[in-house]
């Protein structure tokens, strides 16, 4: 994640808590008081876990154990991407969004019973930086210059400005562990009773890919309430035991990761429902500027303008993805703030041959265009998804696409080492801002996306949202970003993906849980 | 006799000594394939997420950009104290995934063997005491069958009946996820570790959960078992001493049983005990497809994630199990047959 400097205005406040708990009661402590229904529910996935330290993960499958496990200073209301407050209570301090104050809420206790303090908070975002794990997310925290306590305050200091840091606070980088059990040099090892955290669970036990089981955190102090008492993550090998472990009965919710074919079977199964939620996961075609198709500058634009004319989106959602996906018109999910349909607005929302064909011919480039279009199978599976964007862009014979792969590895490194003049990417967020499609992909000085785009203003606009906490200023500088983007199109969107999960007839909550955070959050799901 | 435990011994130390050079080029083996693999444990943990920057230096910091002969030398001493070392992907000690998921592979593996003994040795011999009748025919082609049956294959067609359409049988894991939850581990066996904490009820459950694996990896095994047993019953079978057998006015069942089965034993147990290295193997793609938590089914997903310090240990674990029992079963041939130590 890059940060650009920039002017800063305005002072944002979290909604506090106690705003959004209205239905579950006040903001600290209620649910401690709660007595759990008698309710033991079993998930099945094929995630992965990395670690359980938070220092040492950066990956999906272990922040949705960490999710529940730890807190966070902040977090999002279910269902929405509103902030409010976990274990602290936020806010920017002066005129700039380079200093962040939290306040630790009282009463917040991890599960062998310590309190948890300031200096728990500093010293959980320290330790990030000074184990330095490979696995880590000290990446994650980069805009952090410094991180003090004092008191029951946490002072943030950001090297530059980044309205997005709050949204930071709420992922599993932020999670905050017991100094007085954490080392501040090395993980925590991921063992039952040595996973201390303050969130609603503590974890009974954990056996590593097989199975892990969670209780209530009797210290419990945050807001949330409880609709499960016990919950139990089996960790399946392969989609096609989760499959049929949903099926049997064997598990109650099968999570990731399914195949547009077994959510359709799912879907005609007796018993089971198929809840789909909001998902932000993007896949798009990069174009590296450098060795793309195209002798001058403007016949390259021109080639990329064409492909975005002929690529179909809805076809691609409907054939491909069977409904299990959304066409996608801008960088940024359309979840989320400051999303415009930029695509959709340049060039339409279906293909247009003869406007393709305009664009090449006032360019003056010879057709057809001959290009290899690479994919990758192991880590995105995005087979099929290739071969009908080579026969939508083939449509009409302006191009000759032909296509290749790689294994994720050697497809990774290629395809940021200039070996690749059009490949399919995806990207998965860390957290659910706009911010976090923008500068990873357009930035001029960006590392990740190593494509060679750049254009000066859209480098303005970046700098503009993330030095803003006002969200009109930020949306109205996302707009005319996404607009340029759209123009030049270094990057064509293709689809947004949502959290899929086949839940059994009589279990609750899941719907609520699967939104754009993707934090699957134990203590709301039930059994009715 | 002295001269023949003289010649027992020395046989012995010669096939120990040779496995040092074994093992050594095994485990050379191993490092150099998951070397030559493209790839490394950052690139495919964190590729996509990470700038190539940022990848590069975590890669330095793990030390995959040390010359290839200091991570062998690494390697080797780690492996040669006995210290495996800790997965690259979860940070798991090598030896806590042998104990935990090999006991799963070992619970697995007796059981399917013994599946493919019982199968196997009964019908071989019934095979060839009934040559070219139907009986043979059956048996013939059961063997041929079900021996180039893919295990997975064989797996999902298993699932599919006894599972799905019949719903007899669960068709993954060890265990249902509540009683799983609640066995305590002793030894990483949930049927041994439930009859020691006495919880007899869940018995039925875990022997439920074991049923189609083993019989889907034994039935496997029993083909060459049966077709082995049948050749060597029918060469037993024109032996002399059979035929004196049998002039004795012995039964017809006796005279297969005691003499001919017993005589065509030791190309058995040699041939059967070599298929453990099978064994292991098909216990690899069985435990994928039954969501059995053995080593073969961490190994797939450690060689996905190009975990080096993982796979090589568990591909050493499997080598040295595979050359120990091919020493056994050496020693024990040149225990029963002196021929070989000559």
């Amino acid at each position: 994640m890059s940060r650009l400097a920039g002017v800063v205005v305005g002072v944002a406040l979290i909604v506090p808590a106690t705003a959004w708990a209205g239905a579950s009661g006040a903001a600290t402590n209620n649910a401690a008081h709660h007595t759990p229904p008698n309710v033991t529910i079993t998930l099945g996935t094929t995630d992965r876990i990395v670690s359980l330290d938070p220092a040492g993960s950066y990956d999906l499958p272990s922040w949705t154990i960490i999710y529940n496990v730890y807190q966070t200073l902040l977090k999002y209301i279910p269902s929405t991407t509103t902030i409010v407050s976990d274990a602290g209570t936020c806010a920017w301090q002066g005129t700039g969004a380079t200093t962040y104050v939290c306040t630790v809420n009282p009463k917040q206790f991890f599960s062998n019973g310590d309190p948890v303090t300031a200096a728990d908070v500093a010293f959980s975002f320290n330790r990030i930086n000074k184990i330095a794990n490979s696995d880590g997310p000290q990446s994650l925290i980069a805009p952090m210059k410094s991180v003090t306590a004092s008191g029951d305050k946490v002072t943030f200091k950001l090297k530059a400005a980044d309205a997005a840091w709050p949204d930071v606070l709420t992922t599993g980088a932020g999670a905050i562990v017991d100094q007085k059990v954490y080392s501040l040099k090395s993980l925590q090892p991921s063992v039952a009773g040595k996973i201390i955290g303050s969130g609603p669970y503590y974890m009974a036990s954990y056996t590593p890919n097989q199975l892990a089981v969670f209780k209530p955190n009797p210290h419990y102090g945050g807001n949330d309430v409880l609709q499960n008492s016990e919950f139990i993550v089996r960790y399946e090998e392969t989609a096609t035991t989760l499959v049929s472990d949903v099926t049997s009965g064997a598990v109650d919710i099968a999570y990731r990761e399914l195949n547009p074919t077994q959510i359709l079977a799912l879907e005609k199964t007796s018993g089971i429902t198929v809840v789909q939620g909001k998902g932000i996961e993007i896949r798009y075609i990069v174009f590296n500027l450098k060795i793309q198709p195209g002798s001058t500058t403007a016949q390259k634009l021109a080639i990329r303008q064409a492909v975005a004319y002929l690529v179909n989106r809805n076809d691609i959602a409907k054939n491909v993805y069977k409904g299990t996906v959304k066409p996608l018109y801008s960088i940024i999910a359309d979840a989320l703030a400051g999303h415009i349909n930029s695509f959709e607005n340049v060039y339409g929302s279906s293909p247009n041959v003869a406007k393709a064909k305009a664009v090449l011919k006032a360019a003056g480039v010879k057709t057809p265009v001959s290009f290899t279009l690479w994919y990758n199978t192991d880590h995105y599976g995005d087979a099929d998804l290739a071969t009908e964007l080579q026969r939508q862009i083939n449509t009409g014979g302006l191009f000759d696409v032909s296509l290749n792969t790689a294994e994720w590895s050697t497809y990774i490194q290629a395809g940021t080492t200039n070996q690749y003049g059009v490949s399919l990417f995806g990207w998965f967020p860390d957290y659910p801002d706009a911010d976090d499609y923008t500068g990873p992909f357009y930035l001029c000085d960006e590392e990740w996306m190593v494509n060679h785009y750049c254009n000066k203003q859209v480098n303005v606009d970046i700098a503009a949202e993330e030095a803003s906490t006002v969200q009109s200023v930020r949306d109205a500088a996302f707009a005319k970003l996404q607009t340029l983007t759209a123009e030049d199109a270094p990057l064509i969107p293709i689809w947004q993906g949502g959290q899929v999960a086949g839940v059994r007839d009589g279990v609750t909550g899941v719907k609520s849980t699967l939104d754009a955070s993707y934090t699957f959050r134990f203590w709301l799901i039930g059994k009715s | 006799m002295a001269s023949s435990t003289g010649s027992l011994r020395r046989y012995f130390i010669t096939r120990l000594l040779l496995v040092l050079p074994m093992v050594l080029i095994l485990l050379t083996l191993v490092f150099m394939l998951m070397r030559v693999a493209p790839g490394n444990p950052i690139l495919a943990a964190l590729g996509g997420h990470l700038s190539p920057s940022q990848l590069a230096a975590r890669e330095r910091a793990a030390g995959y950009d040390k010359p290839l002969i200091v991570q062998y030398w690494e390697y080797l001493r780690q492996v040669f104290t006995g210290n495996l070392g800790t997965t690259i992907t979860d940070h798991r000690p090598v030896t806590q995934i042998i104990a935990q998921n090999g006991a799963a592979t070992l619970e697995l593996t007796a059981s399917a063997m013994f599946v493919a003994v019982v199968v196997g040795i009964p019908l071989g011999m019934l095979a060839g005491r009934m040559r070219d009748t139907w009986v043979d025919a059956s048996a013939r082609i059961f063997g041929i069958v079900i021996y180039a049956a893919p295990v997975f294959f064989l797996g999902l067609l298993a699932q599919e009946l006894f599972g799905h359409i019949l719903n007899w049988l669960p068709t993954s894991s060890e265990a249902s996820v509540i009683i799983q939850a609640n066995l305590t581990a002793h030894t990483n066996i949930p049927i041994i570790d439930a009859m020691i904490d006495g919880q007899w009820g869940d018995l039925p459950d875990l022997f439920a959960h074991l049923v189609l694996p083993a019989m889907t990896l034994g039935l496997v095994i029993s083909g060459v078992v049966l077709r082995l047993v049948r050749v060597n019953v029918i060469q037993t079978m024109k032996g002399d001493y059979v035929e004196a057998a049998r002039a004795r006015g012995l039964k017809e069942r006796d005279v297969v049983v005691h003499h001919a089965f017993r005589n065509a034993l030791v190309p058995i147990i040699t041939v059967t005990g070599l298929q453990a290295a099978l064994l292991l193997s098909g216990a690899v793609l069985t435990e994928e497809t039954f969501n059995w938590p053995g080593i073969g089914n961490q190994l797939i997903y450690y060689l996905e994630a190009r975990d080096y310090i993982a796979v090589q240990g568990i591909i050493t674990l499997f080598a040295l199990a595979v050359v120990a029992i091919s020493l056994i079963i050496d020693l024990l041939n040149a225990w029963i047959d002196p021929r070989v130590r000559y």
